[in-house]
C-alpha cells in the first residue's frame, strides 16, 4: 500500500505533519492524496470539473458526444433540477469544456469541439474508471466545498 | 424515382425497391416490435453498403444506448462516427425543430459536415408533448419534416403504438397525413406463440406488397420472412385459420 493510498490513512498524524508539506491537517492529507495523480488530470479536476455536478455533466457530454440540448432537458438527462446545474453548466462553457448555440429563441448547449479540450476530457474520464482515483477526487470534491 | 434501399432482407422487395429519395417514411409499432431496431438497420446499411452516412436523432434513449444496442449487432457506431459517417444526436422535439427551421443551426451544421442523406429519429411520439392542440402540432410536424427533406435527407421516423395486441387502433393522422410511407411492425398470436408481422400500408405514388409478412429481429437484425399463408384478421393481433373462418360465415349460420 502506498504513502498516498487513501485506504492508509491510520498513518496520518495530523500531530506531526510532514516537514516538507507546509501545509498543516487535512491540507497534508489532501496534498499526499493528490501526489501520485497525473498532474494534468489533477489540474483538470482543480480547475474544470471542480463539483460533483459538473463531474455528471462531463461524463454525461462525454459518453453522449453529440448531444445538443436546453439546460431542462439536460438537467433531466443526468437525473438533476435545471436550476441547480445552471451555474455549473455556465461554468463549463466559460472553461471551454462546453460551447453555446441558439437554435430559435432556445439556448442550448452542447460538447465542445476542440480537440485539445476533448483530450483533456478523454484522459479525466479514463483516469475516472480507476476506484483509487475515484476516492482520492472524491476526497478533492469534498474538500472544496466546505 | 430514385429509390433508397433500406438493405433489409425482405423490405426492400416490399416497399418494390426501396423508400423513395428524400421522402419521410413511417414506423409504427409497440414497444419491443423493433422500430428502432429496424431505423439502425436503415442508417447502418446505408452507411456500409450504400456509401449513404447517416444521422439519428433521439429523443429518449442516451446515444450511448444506441452504441452498446448497435454492438450487439455487430455494428460499430462508435467507429462510424470516428469516420465522420454517423453522428448520434441525444435532443429533443424543441430543439431539433428550432434548430433545422433556423440557419446555421448545430444539427444542421453536422448534417454538412458528414454529408448525411439518411436520418432516424426516434422517435416522433415526443412530439405530442409540445402542444395539445393537434392543429399547432401538425404544423411543427409538417414543418419538422419538410426542414429533413430540404436537407436532403431520407427520413425513417418511428412512432409508438399504445396497442401491443388487439384491435388495430386508427392511425395518428397528422403524422399519416405528413408521411410519405406507412410501415406498420404488431405482434400477432398465432396457437399460443406471439409473432411479428410487418405491413407496408402505404408508399406515396409507388405501387408496394399488400400483404403482411412475418419477421424476426436476428443476431444480423431484422430480416423480413414469408407471408402469413392460410389465416387472416392478421392485424386484429389474433389471427385466424381460414377454414375456421370459413365455417364461421357459412356453416354455423
Amino acid at each position: 500500500m502506498s504513502d498516498s493510498d487513501p485506504n492508509n490513512l491510520s498513518k496520518w498524524n495530523p500531530a506531526n505533519p510532514r516537514k516538507h508539506s507546509g501545509l498543516p491537517g487535512t491540507g497534508d492529507l489532501s496534498r499526499r492524496l493528490m501526489d501520485d495523480m497525473d498532474p494534468e488530470v489533477l489540474e483538470f479536476l482543480k480547475t474544470t470539473v471542480n463539483s460533483f455536478i459538473k463531474w455528471d455533466l462531463v461524463i454525461f457530454f462525454f459518453e453522449n458526444p453529440h448531444t445538443t440540448d436546453t439546460i431542462d432537458n439536460i438537467a433531466r438527462y443526468i437525473g438533476r433540477d435545471a436550476a441547480v446545474i445552471k451555474s455549473d453548466l455556465e461554468d463549463l462553457v466559460r472553461s471551454g469544456v462546453l460551447e453555446l448555440h441558439s437554435a430559435g429563441n432556445l439556448t442550448v448547449y452542447s460538447l465542445t469541439k476542440d480537440t485539445q479540450v476533448r483530450e483533456k476530457i478523454k484522459h479525466f474520464v479514463s483516469a475516472s474508471d480507476d476506484r483509487q482515483f475515484r476516492v482520492k477526487a472524491i476526497y478533492h470534491l469534498i474538500r472544496g466545498t466546505r | 424515382m430514385e429509390r433508397i434501399k433500406t438493405g433489409i432482407p425482405g423490405l426492400d422487395d416490399m416497399l418494390n425497391g426501396g423508400f423513395l429519395s428524400q421522402s419521410a417514411n413511417l414506423v409504427e409499432g409497440a414497444p419491443g416490435t423493433g422500430k428502432t431496431t429496424l431505423g439502425m438497420q436503415f442508417i447502418y446499411n446505408g452507411i456500409t453498403q450504400f456509401n449513404q452516412p447517416g444521422l439519428i436523432l433521439t429523443f429518449e434513449e442516451f446515444a450511448q444506448q444506441y452504441y452498446g444496442d448497435a454492438a450487439n449487432f455487430g455494428w460499430d457506431f462508435r467507429a462510424l462516427e470516428k469516420a465522420d459517417k454517423l453522428r448520434v444526436i441525444m435532443t429533443s422535439p424543441e430543439v431539433s425543430y428550432s434548430d433545422l427551421g433556423g440557419v446555421d443551426g448545430r444539427i444542421q451544421a453536422m448534417i454538412k459536415e458528414i454529408g448525411a442523406q439518411r436520418i432516424l429519429v426516434d422517435s416522433l411520439s415526443h412530439f405530442d408533448r409540445l402542444s395539445d392542440d393537434p392543429v399547432p402540432r401538425r404544423g411543427m410536424l409538417y414543418g419538422f419534416i419538410n426542414s429533413l427533406k430540404r436537407e436532403g435527407l431520407t427520413s425513417l421516423l418511428t412512432r409508438e403504438s399504445s396497442a401491443l395486441i388487439g384491435e388495430l387502433e386508427s392511425p395518428e393522422e397528422d403524422v399519416a397525413f405528413v408521411a410519405d410511407s406507412y410501415v406498420m411492425l404488431r405482434y400477432v398470436e398465432i396457437e399460443s406463440a406471439v409473432r411479428k408481422a410487418l405491413l407496408v400500408l402505404k408508399l406515396r405514388g409507388s405501387d408496394h406488397a399488400k400483404d403482411i409478412r412475418q419477421y424476426e429481429i436476428t443476431r444480423n437484425g431484422i430480416e423480413v420472412q414469408a407471408k402469413f399463408e392460410g389465416r387472416e384478421g392478421i392485424m386484429s393481433g389474433s389471427p385466424r385459420r381460414m377454414a375456421d373462418s370459413f365455417v364461421e360465415a357459412f356453416v354455423r349460420r
